[in-house]
């Protein structure tokens, strides 16, 4: 019993959940306690209809009635004709319908209260604890009702799930950006959507250089980021080359050797390095910096090495019949071979210093003028600071983010070989 | 017998005997004189190195290792003072020995003369070599041929030089020095180079473990929200990666790709960023509490950091923003792994999709990572970044030791202890702790898995 791509069985319970929004509406909505005032749906919709008629139109008034009354009609006709007349296209529209109305209810329950202390329909102020039996279960209803539409048409309701993850995920980052181009106020506002916006943060940040540093700060990091890009690469490159193609005596000593000191608190080192440097007077440099970072970068030889281990030896053999030496084989033979590799270690020993706080902290002290990005950032949001700096800071951090970020998606595919191939030790 | 192995190029330990008895003078002579076998027998520049490095090595010892050495044992005996200046009448200060300083000196000192052991054997190792090499009528390698083997055979001396050196200089010797500190008492009362410190044994690890002290009563409690956290917040994000990496990669779902990248943006803006963007959109003037009393949800701001309860249960969420795209990412490559036929079969056998998961799905993604569960159950013990920039181990608890959070891990509170409380002692003594911790934990877990044990297998 199927039409194409529709699913017959759930057409008669998509039919009786079209109905139900209409008999909640003679549930309980609305309780106060405190003023014992209690509405059912409908006494409240009437409310809203007669604070239209006396104020006139206004688009919250409007709001409450179309989720409350229209879009749930439009829903009821069109799970009827999807009864009587099953297809694809009725479907799809019943579900677009509950989709806004879902959408819908999460904005009215985030907006309720603007609503109604506005529109003075009580004596107190609004709490969401005041709302009903009758609005909760339109929420579980018209859910169910999305669910068994979509489950009809045969398209995932995993994408409810998704798009709620997906708003949580995106919400610190929008968040970011939209305090970055905000015009008035400090860090706090009592709301979230800006009255003006403008570029003038993303300006200040760079330009004034009365209170920050940040081009200093974004500069020092590109000289260290591009200076233990470098040299890390190198050492990277060599230690994992060795790892993975010579087989000489400490080679497995050296290896469980690498592990343990790999095992060590990560700043450990990092302090007594700069109370060494305190003692020859080299601290607070960002020599130092790429020092320390370079310095460890030959612990983290296991990607490449595993990349490595995944070109066929045959290669090599052949090579040294041929008369190559081992010199020859790795700059002639595995190199040109591990371009991805290779970018993956160049980028990756860039990346690291723009994201790196706690060396930079440790090793560069107070030394304002050395601040790497990270530093200065976070020296923007202490407490005195933060609510000059908070939009500065949303700007600063945007123009590091966007560029990294850019960086971290195109390198995600060895990162995930990295993660896994830490398995091949 | 005794010919064949002489021809051979490499030394055994065996051979190392046989030469030492039979090689004649120059090789015994070469125990005491680093080299001189080299110079006899055409080897002269090399040889001449050898005995260069012996003769600076000597100079070293006599000019400051050997009083480097003894330092190491006393850490410095004149305590700095003031004296009365009879000229002027003034007081003075009198510089005294600088307990921090000799510390560093006597372990250079110690990884000098290590390094200098290892030469010591390589010379005599080369020595008896160019014998073997001599007394059988081969053709002795040249100063040349020694380089020309940097870049073939010997490409991991040329190639492992500078990282080793690195990381010998740069990690192991600040490391070492790190772990003796954790054997003194250098805290805030004994600050060089006012005061002098002194070796104390164990005595650290006995207040810390053991006493009554605040630090052990904060030690304890400490630890074990460490524990908690790094379980929980391990398979937290684990499982809850494998769920969202499965819906988005079931068969209903389009724009998996878009879907994946909304999700790994979170991984992909620097984790500092992200996370102080987090900590302040939960402060008590933040976004979230500001919109939940703008929308009626509360009255008064919820204690997201300032209550100790509240702000673990926090940390274990706002963890998830950064945990879970982590296990997605790296989950999404193995589900595709997973041969499509299990799926079917187990499909016409009947099985719920719940069963499914549990029989199939699950079994497949737990067999390839679990090394990447016990790296990442490792990296959360460490994860120093989350807490910092959540919380710095705030709020303040007054029953621990001054400064110490409430949501202070093991690694917080170290960092705690150099920067604000200078008591170095007990940071290297948590230090040698977590290592401890982290040690015996992969090695437990490791040794266990094929990966570790069978490392060539995976080489093609």
């Amino acid at each position: 019993m199927r039409i194409i791509g529709i699913k017959k069985e759930y057409l008669l319970p998509i039919l009786i959940f079209g109905f139900l929004p209409f008999i909640l509406l003679l549930f309980p909505f609305i309780n106060i306690n405190e003023s014992s005032e209690h509405l059912m749906g409908f006494q409240f919709l009437i409310k809203v209809m007669q604070a239209i008629v006396d104020r006139g139109f206004s688009l919250s008034y409007l709001f409450i009635v179309a989720i409350m009354l229209v879009i749930p009609s439009i829903i009821l006709v069109a799970s009827i004709i999807a009864f009587l007349r099953p297809g694809m296209k009725i479907l799809y529209f019943t579900i677009g319908m509950y989709s806004l109305e879902l959408f819908g209810l999460v904005v009215n329950l985030l907006s309720f209260k603007a609503t109604v202390d506005a529109a003075k329909f009580f004596e107190v102020g609004f709490l969401v604890k005041y709302l009903s039996m009758g609005y909760w279960l339109a929420f579980i209803i018209v859910l169910i009702g999305l669910i068994l539409s979509m489950k009809g048409a045969k398209v995932s309701p995993g994408y409810i799930v998704l798009t709620v993850m997906a708003t949580i995920w995106l919400f610190p980052t929008a968040w970011l950006v939209i305090s970055s181009l905000r015009s008035e106020g400090g860090y706090y506002i009592g709301y979230l959507i800006p009255k003006k916006f403008t570029f003038k943060n993303y300006i200040d940040i760079w330009t004034d250089t009365s209170h920050w540093q940040y081009a200093r700060w974004f500069a020092n990091t590109a000289i260290v980021a591009v200076s233990n890009m470098v040299i890390s690469t190198l050492l990277v490159l060599s230690t994992s080359y060795v790892m993975s193609r010579i087989r000489f005596k400490a080679r497995t000593k050296l290896m469980s050797f690498f592990l343990v000191v790999g095992m060590f608190p990560g700043f450990m080192a990092p302090i007594a390095i700069y109370y060494i440097l305190k003692v020859f007077g080299l601290n607070n440099s960002l020599a130092a910096l790429v020092i320390i970072y370079s310095s460890g970068a030959a612990l983290g030889y296991y990607v490449a090495k595993g990349f490595f281990d995944t070109i066929s030896k045959t290669l090599d053999e052949a090579a040294y019949i041929d008369g190559a030496t081992k010199w020859q084989v790795f700059i002639k033979i595995i190199m040109p071979l591990s371009k991805p590799i290779i970018v993956f270690t160049v980028l990756g020993a860039f990346m690291a210093p723009w994201g790196d706080f706690m060396i930079p902290r440790i090793i560069l002290g107070t030394n304002i003028d050395n601040y790497t990005v990270a530093v200065g950032l976070y020296s923007m949001l202490v407490k005195e600071e933060i609510n000059g700096a908070w939009k500065m800071f949303c700007a600063g951090a945007i123009c590091i983010a966007i560029p990294i970020s850019a960086i971290f998606l195109y390198l995600q595919k060895f990162y995930v070989e990295g993660l896994s191939g830490s398995v091949k030790g | 017998m005794k010919k064949t192995q002489l021809k051979q190029v490499a030394v055994n330990d065996n051979q190392i005997k046989y030469t030492l008895a039979n090689g004649g003078v120059f090789v015994k002579l070469s125990l005491v004189f680093m080299g001189i076998s080299n110079i006899r027998y055409g080897q002269l520049i090399k040889g001449l190195g050898f005995l260069f490095l012996e003769l600076a090595f000597i100079c070293y010892m006599i000019s400051t290792g050997a009083s480097s050495l003894l330092n190491l044992i006393t850490l410095g005996t004149a305590e700095q003072s003031m004296v009365k200046d009879e000229a002027t009448g003034m007081f003075v200060v009198m510089q005294g020995d600088n307990s921090m300083r000799l510390l560093l000196g006597g372990v250079a000192a110690l990884l000098i003369i290590v390094i200098f052991v290892f030469a010591w054997v390589s010379s005599i190792k080369s020595g008896l070599k160019v014998t073997n090499l001599y007394k059988n009528n081969k053709r002795v390698p040249t100063i040349i041929d020694d380089i020309k083997s940097l870049f073939d055979i010997n490409i991991h001396k040329l190639l492992l030089f500078i990282p080793i050196a690195g990381l010998i200089v740069l990690t192991i010797l600040p490391l070492v020095y790190m772990i003796l500190m954790a054997f003194t008492n250098y805290d805030s009362n004994h600050q060089p180079p006012g005061k002098l410190f002194n070796w104390i044994g164990l005595d650290n690890f006995r207040i810390l473990l053991t006493s009554s002290d605040t630090l052990a009563q904060t030690f304890w409690p400490v630890l074990q929200w460490t524990i908690i956290w790094a379980i929980i917040a391990t398979i937290s994000c684990y499982f809850g990666g494998i769920l969202l990496a499965i819906l988005i990669s079931s068969k209903g779902i389009r724009f998996k790709k878009m879907w994946r990248t909304i999700f790994v943006l979170s991984m992909a803006i620097p984790g500092f960023i992200g996370l102080l963007l987090l900590r302040q959109m939960l402060t008590s003037n933040g976004i979230v509490n500001i919109l939940l009393q703008n929308m009626g949800f509360i009255t008064s701001p919820l204690p997201f950091w300032t209550n100790a309860t509240w702000a673990k249960v926090t940390i274990l969420i706002a963890n998830f923003w950064i945990g879970i795209p982590v296990t997605m990412l790296l989950t999404s490559g193995i589900l595709v792994n997973i041969p499509a036929d299990l799926y079917e079969s187990a499909r016409i056998d009947g099985a719920t999709p719940a069963k499914i998961f549990i029989k199939i799905t699950f079994p497949y993604i737990f067999f390839i990572t679990t090394p990447t569960l016990i790296t990442s159950f490792i990296g959360n013990i460490n994860n120093f970044n989350v807490i910092y920039f959540l919380t710095a181990g705030g709020p303040l608890n007054l029953h621990y030791f001054q400064g110490a959070g409430s949501t202070d891990i093991l690694v917080s509170w170290l960092y705690k202890l150099t920067m604000e409380n200078r008591a170095f002692s007990y940071a290297s003594t948590i230090g040698i702790v977590v290592f401890l911790i982290s040690a015996i934990f992969s090695l437990i877990t490791f040794r266990r898995s094929g990966a570790f044990k069978n490392e060539e297998g995976f080489q093609l």
